[in-house]
């Protein structure tokens, strides 16, 4: 009995959900709170002592929501820093205002318009730069918000009005009702909001949502799992600038008048700020973050120019009492109805065994096409049953040889392990096989085909993945959550898909959490699904990793040192999971230094020093080659 | 010719405020991964502590000291009193919040700004202010044949000086040595018996100090200064440290000096309305050439 099978008996075992009896309250609780929410809002504008002031008020908190809701895409499920969101505001604003008051096109049609243009001009703009890291990318963003406010200023082709912006912009006017008045206003926005919560919201819980989500977390692990990190930050940009340039054409047929001062770096960082004083990818905290700095200076109005400095000191009490914002989004013991997928088995059993790999089809085809898109044709035959080869590999950093000419086999179903002292260049290998660096010269052939130049997204939908030597999960998110990133590249459901819950849609996330959770078991680590990776004990973690790259169900399952750190009944156990992998089919490919573990398994072993390869073959003759034993303990002198 | 030598000779004077502004911004960056957006309010504050300081008693400090006596006085009080608020803001803003991550402290850093542009304009009102004609040093000559004042020769001198002694104390002293230490691996300084408070302490001192001296230069130069000043030198700081490579202290007075020079030269011979756009289209050009800056070292991530 393998481990996979004393692990299956225990399936569902996990730890006691605290049963209470299920009142009315907690089964409808979220929709009681939906519908008391949006009582309220319905109320509020006639309510006896709110004056119109008071309902303006309500109505900048909308149109700051949705500046939040639309920074939070990109800062809060991103993790990207735009410090120039303001930027996409004002095109959303400015091409309304132009449009209106020259062409009188009606601002009902400019509001889709609006979203379209600052969404296009996101993408136009961020495409060169969206590879910036951190910081860089921050001033870029920056850059952009000045370049765009400046430009309103210089008044181009007198299309802005310069410093004195644009007047006599129109009001919405839906199918002959006109919205005018305060609460017209209130409401007009106020429903708007509500339409871009549910998408949002559904987004959020969606393969584009966690991809997002994987991305901030890390970067590298997240392309390493598939996800096309490049595509997904340009997606983050154009649909929040797209929200944005929407709120920039409701504020301009609002205010009837724009100018450039309303667009400045201190709108920007008050965005910047909403989000963090709501919680970073909290929905509910975006609005609750633009209703306290919408509020705030509002309520100080008395004390005149003093509130400003008042905000500035709140601010930073806020950020040392409630650095995680005021309404987090709380991702650990969410459960699985947390992750918002519809139609899962009552049964978690069921849920496991709906995931058996036979079963799904999340992943790589063995044929020509994966999914009705082809693959590249092969360019050679797979001779001799060898699943990768890599002939002639090499890579240089500045003067110095990595890699030198390396061929390496992996013969399918297999388990290959490839040895050497420290900076030998294996896991620089590995990198190569994987896409995270390009060879010098030489080819990789994975199944047939040359690989060499793809990206690592595209390599693992190929059917290669990977586990890092220092251990790469996502840390703030949840274990079922980590490994759901897997089945990701063999996904084709997109934003559009995830909104509307398409049924193609709703059977992949089916499909892939039950991928997921058939691993997570497979690994023992099912009872810590609710669980933060980073939570997880150190051993734990390698087990979630190796968890996370069988969920890609790759035909080549590369490990980097899945034994360090583990003890002695740790590293045994992973020996009897690597071999019941085998036995299930997989190809394995391994760095190892424990020599316990690699002459116990191992199948095959290549040596590596200096870049080159000094030998290979069976375990036992590699063990007593000459030249293995110099590299690993010196040369004997005479 | 004419025009290029004047704007030129302008270019490297504001250069040099940038530089000694963006010399602090890499510093406190370098050892708190912090982009500190109070900084550019800090040298504001120093414009204005230099400012309060000289039209004191009807400007007592000149009369008694003379123009260039009353001027180092100036600078010196605004160093020491920048000085003083960059420590009182290290540890009543950023100590509390450094644990907590980068975003929390980012968004301390947008509060610290928001309440020193406004704390300023409580104290000394939203109206500009002047610097007075007779504590400015401005004897006009020319060397070589340029044209220049007494005035742009001290303050190109004494930022260099500035500039060099910074460079100095970083890349050749032992304390330097922990700074860069503290720079790299926090955890690791401490553990090879690095104080790293003391170097939070020395750099929060110092970084915003220099800006203080760059402010009562600034205001000197300009005469005016407002509330509201800070933000716009603290974005060219900042534009001038990412364009050298953030954290890389040559790196920031290079960029510094290069913004100030484009800057002059394109609103001299272009336009002056569109220089920042120019100035902003040339940092993002040189960011997609060199993903981390002239000088900023190429970090390839581990994997």
């Amino acid at each position: 009995m393998g481990i996979t099978d004393s692990i299956l008996k225990h399936a569902g075992s996990g730890r006691p959900s605290g049963k209470h009896p299920a009142t009315f309250w907690s089964r409808n609780r979220g929709w009681l709170l939906l519908a008391i929410t949006g009582a309220l809002f319905a109320v509020y504008p006639f309510v006896p002592f709110i004056s119109d002031y008071w309902i303006d008020v309500a109505f900048f908190v909308g149109i700051y929501a949705l500046l939040g809701l639309s920074l939070n895409i990109v800062l809060g499920e991103v993790g990207l820093f735009d410090l120039g969101h303001t930027a996409f505001y004002a095109i959303g604003a400015y091409v309304t205002a132009i449009l209106n008051t020259t062409l009188h096109v009606p601002i009902v049609v400019l509001l889709p318009l609006s979203a379209v243009v600052a969404g296009g001009f996101a993408y136009l703009v961020m495409s060169p730069v969206i590879h910036l890291k951190g910081d860089y990318l921050c001033i870029v963003t920056i850059g952009i918000g000045e370049i765009v406010r400046l430009t309103m200023i210089n008044n181009p082709f007198n299309l802005t009005g310069g410093p004195n912006g644009i007047n006599g912009i129109g009001s919405p006017n839906l199918f002959g009702l006109a919205v005018n008045s305060s609460t017209q206003f209130y409401f007009y926005t106020w429903i708007i909001i509500a339409v871009v919560v549910f998408g949002l919201v559904r987004l959020q819980r969606s393969r584009v949502g966690r991809a997002w989500n994987y991305i901030r977390e890390d970067e590298t692990a997240a392309e390493a799992s598939g996800v096309d990190v490049r595509s997904y930050k340009l997606l983050a940009f154009v649909l929040g600038a797209a929200l944005a340039g929407a709120a920039g054409n409701i504020y301009a047929s609002k205010q009837m008048s724009i100018s450039p001062g309303s667009f400045t770096f201190m709108e920007s960082s008050l965005l910047f700020c909403i989000v963090l004083l709501g919680g970073l990818g909290s929905i509910p905290g975006s609005i609750l973050g633009a209703a306290i700095v919408v509020v705030f200076p509002e309520v100080f109005r008395q004390f005149a120019s003093y509130r400003l400095l008042f905000f500035g000191l709140a601010l930073i009490v806020m950020m040392i009492f409630r650095p995680g914002g005021i309404w987090p989004r709380k991702r650990e013991g969410a459960g699985l109805a947390g992750l918002g997928i519809q139609g899962l088995p009552r049964n978690e059993d069921d849920l496991i065994l709906m995931g058996k790999p036979d079963a799904s089809i999340l992943k790589p085809a063995t044929t020509d096409t994966v999914r009705g898109v082809r693959l590249p044709p092969m360019t050679v035959t797979m001779d001799e049953g060898m699943l990768l080869q890599t002939h002639g590999v090499t890579l240089k950093f500045g003067g110095l040889t990595a890699v030198n000419n390396f061929d390496l086999n992996v013969r399918a179903g297999k388990i290959t392990s490839l040895i050497g002292p420290n900076g030998a260049g294996k896991t620089t290998l590995f990198n190569m096989i994987t896409g995270i660096y390009k060879p010098t010269s030489g080819q990789i052939d994975f199944m047939g085909r040359d690989i060499t130049t793809l990206k690592p997204h595209t390599i693992i939908s190929y059917g290669i993945a990977r586990t890092f030597q220092n251990i790469r999960l996502f840390p703030s998110l949840t274990c079922i959550e980590n490994i759901m990133s897997g089945p990701h590249c063999h996904a084709r459901s997109g934003t559009w898909a995830a909104v509307m819950h398409t049924v193609t849609e709703v059977r992949e996330e089916r499909e892939i959490v039950a991928t997921a959770a058939y691993r997570l078991n497979q690994v023992g680590l099912w009872p810590y699904r609710d669980e933060l990776a980073r939570n997880l004990p150190y051993g734990k973690q390698r087990y979630l990793e190796i968890a996370r790259a069988l969920a890609t169900a790759p035909h080549l399952l590369i490990l980097d040192e899945p034994s360090s750190g583990l003890n002695d009944k740790e590293s045994e156990d992973l020996m009897v999971l690597l071999q019941s992998l085998v036995k299930e089919g997989f190809t394995l490919l391994l760095i190892e230094h424990d020599m316990q573990v690699v002459m116990g398994i191992s199948d095959w072993i290549a040596v590596m020093d200096m870049g080159q390869k000094i030998a290979e073959g069976l375990p036992r003759d590699v063990y007593n080659n000459q030249r293995v034993i110099e590299a690993y303990l010196g040369k004997e002198d005479d | 010719m004419a025009t290029f030598v004047e704007q030129s000779i302008n270019g490297l004077t504001i250069g040099s405020f940038y530089a000694l502004v963006a010399l602090g911004y890499s510093m406190v960056y370098g050892v708190m991964k912090l982009i500190n957006f109070a900084h550019g309010d800090l040298f504001a504050l120093g414009s204005y502590l230099g400012y309060t300081l000289l039209i004191a008693g009807s400007s007592w400090v000149t009369m008694h000291f003379g123009l260039w006596g009353g001027m180092t006085i100036a600078m010196l009080f605004a160093f020491v009193g920048v000085g003083l608020a960059g420590l009182l803001m290290e540890r009543v803003a950023y100590r509390p919040v450094y644990p907590t991550g980068r975003l929390p402290l980012v968004v301390s850093a947008l509060g610290m700004s928001i309440f020193l542009e406004n704390g300023i304009m409580a104290i000394w009102g939203s109206r500009p202010q002047a610097y007075p004609a007779a504590v400015v040093p401005s004897t006009r000559f020319s060397i070589l044949g340029l044209p220049v004042t007494s005035l742009q020769i001290v303050i190109l001198l004494l930022s260099f000086t500035l500039m060099l002694v910074i460079w100095f104390i970083v890349e050749k002293t032992t304390f330097g040595a922990a700074i860069r230490a503290t720079a790299l691996d926090r955890s690791t300084a401490t553990l090879m018996g690095i104080d790293v408070r003391v170097v939070i302490f020395f750099i929060f001192a110092l970084g915003p100090a220099l800006g203080g001296i760059a402010g009562v230069m600034n205001g000197m130069y300009y005469r005016a200064i407002s509330f509201n000043m800070g933000w716009a030198y603290g974005l060219k700081a900042f534009t001038a440290t990412i364009l050298g490579g953030i954290g890389n202290i040559p790196g920031a007075m290079i960029g510094g000096i290069l913004l100030g020079l484009m800057e002059s030269l394109f609103a001299g011979y272009v336009s002056g309305a569109w220089k920042d756009v120019f100035v902003f289209v040339i940092l993002i050009a040189v960011l997609i050439w060199r993903p981390t800056g002239l000088l900023g070292e190429k970090t390839a991530e581990k994997v």
